[in-house]
């Protein structure tokens, strides 16, 4: 009895941490693929600038619900780790300026929102659906991915990533 | 709300008495809840199996119409998308099972049943292939790429996706959905029965 008692502890704890706010290892040292966009103040930037810090890469529309959701805590997050280091961006996928201006009205963001009109940056990317955020390494790899929305202010999901600053700047 | 099992654990033979308490509840919990929105009317069907979760939401041929008139596809597109009964659709990996298994989906397999046929549910790619310029320019295409529910994905724990299914069959009619999903190493699947497309507005009260 003390066995399955012992077992069942064991699996409550075990589905507790999968219910929680989680970003999925990436494994094998992808590099991930570079990029030059323009933000909505028409600054360029290109994501081997960010080289040697950690960054946050969300691909969103408008249109998406799931997107919309997340935004207000991607922003929250932002300003949290935004003296720490770490960069976050944020991908439109296929809509102008006008549409994305319109929209900030609702969802402010003080983040940089890049603009990928044409889809051909997203394309080169793993991304399936929307919204899918990737976690960059300092070497510019692709450390974590997480597919829907999440609590991006959630200390834990912060925690992770503020763990990858100890990282070599150079992949293997 | 409404709620039923839809059908027994697949598995085979289940040794032992723990694993059968600790596990086979999760396996053979699968279920499904129909809903209504209170606000809106909109109905909802929720489908649970072990750390699969699939909600199917009606979507009025109206809002269909709103979404696509704000992108470039003709009249005639957005009557085609509007009147498929589409449905905002919703897969989670839940994880519940601490198992930390991947979830498999490929929408090429699942089968809709609907007047006695049993067929394919609308895709994407078919969609896509099936358009000239005139009837969507590129900028339009990329919001069915993008909005419609990706036709094969892996989710791990945490994982979900929202999009768009569509089925293709006039608005109101009612069709029956077998599911089928990898879990893990083990191929699995459900139904869900009785999912009706959402009204046009000529038969709204």
């Amino acid at each position: 009895m003390k066995i399955i008692i012992n077992l069942f502890v064991w699996w409550s704890l075990a589905a507790a941490v999968f219910a929680g706010q989680t970003l999925t290892p990436i494994p094998g040292k992808v590099v991930a693929p570079d990029f030059a966009l323009q933000d909505t103040n028409g600054k360029t930037h290109r994501l081997s600038d960010y080289r040697g810090r950690p960054v946050i890469i969300n691909f969103w529309t408008t249109w998406c619900p799931p997107c919309r959701e997340e935004l207000p805590s991607m922003n929250r997050a932002w300003h949290l780790i935004r003296e720490e280091g770490i960069a976050m961006l944020a991908i439109n996928m296929g809509e102008d300026e006008d549409t994305i201006f319109i929209f900030s009205a609702d969802y402010p963001t003080d983040f940089p929102i890049l603009m990928d009109q044409t889809g051909e940056v997203i394309e080169q990317w793993p991304v399936k659906g929307l919204p899918t955020t990737y976690v960059i390494a300092p070497d510019g790899t692709i450390a974590y991915r997480a597919i829907g929305s999440r609590e991006w202010d959630a200390r834990e999901l912060l925690d992770v990533i503020r763990q990858l600053k100890e990282q070599r700047q150079e992949p293997d | 709300m409404f709620k039923y099992v839809t059908h027994a654990c697949r598995r085979k033979r289940i040794p032992g008495l723990l694993f059968f308490l600790l596990v086979m509840p999760l396996l053979c919990a699968a279920e499904v809840q129909r809903s209504a929105n209170e606000e809106n009317g909109l109905e909802k069907w929720h489908f649970i199996d072990s750390d699969i979760e699939i909600e199917l939401v009606q979507r009025l041929p109206d809002q269909t119409r709103a979404l696509f008139m704000n992108h470039a596809f003709s009249r005639e597109v957005i009557e085609q998308l509007a009147l498929s009964c589409m449905f905002q659709t919703i897969v989670r990996n839940t994880g519940k099972s601490g198992a930390g298994q991947v979830i498999a989906i490929d929408l090429t397999q699942w089968r809709m049943q609907h007047a006695g046929k049993t067929g394919s549910i609308l895709l994407k790619e078919p969609l896509l292939a099936s358009w000239s310029d005139e009837d969507a320019d590129a900028a339009a295409k990329l919001v069915i790429r993008w909005g419609m529910f990706p036709t094969q994905q892996e989710y791990l724990p945490d994982d979900y996706n929202w999009g768009l299914t569509a089925y293709g069959i006039p608005p109101g009619s009612t069709f029956d959905l077998a599911v089928t999903w990898r879990e893990g190493e083990v191929q699995r699947s459900g139904e869900i029965k009785g999912i009706v497309c959402a009204p046009d507005v000529d038969k709204l009260k």
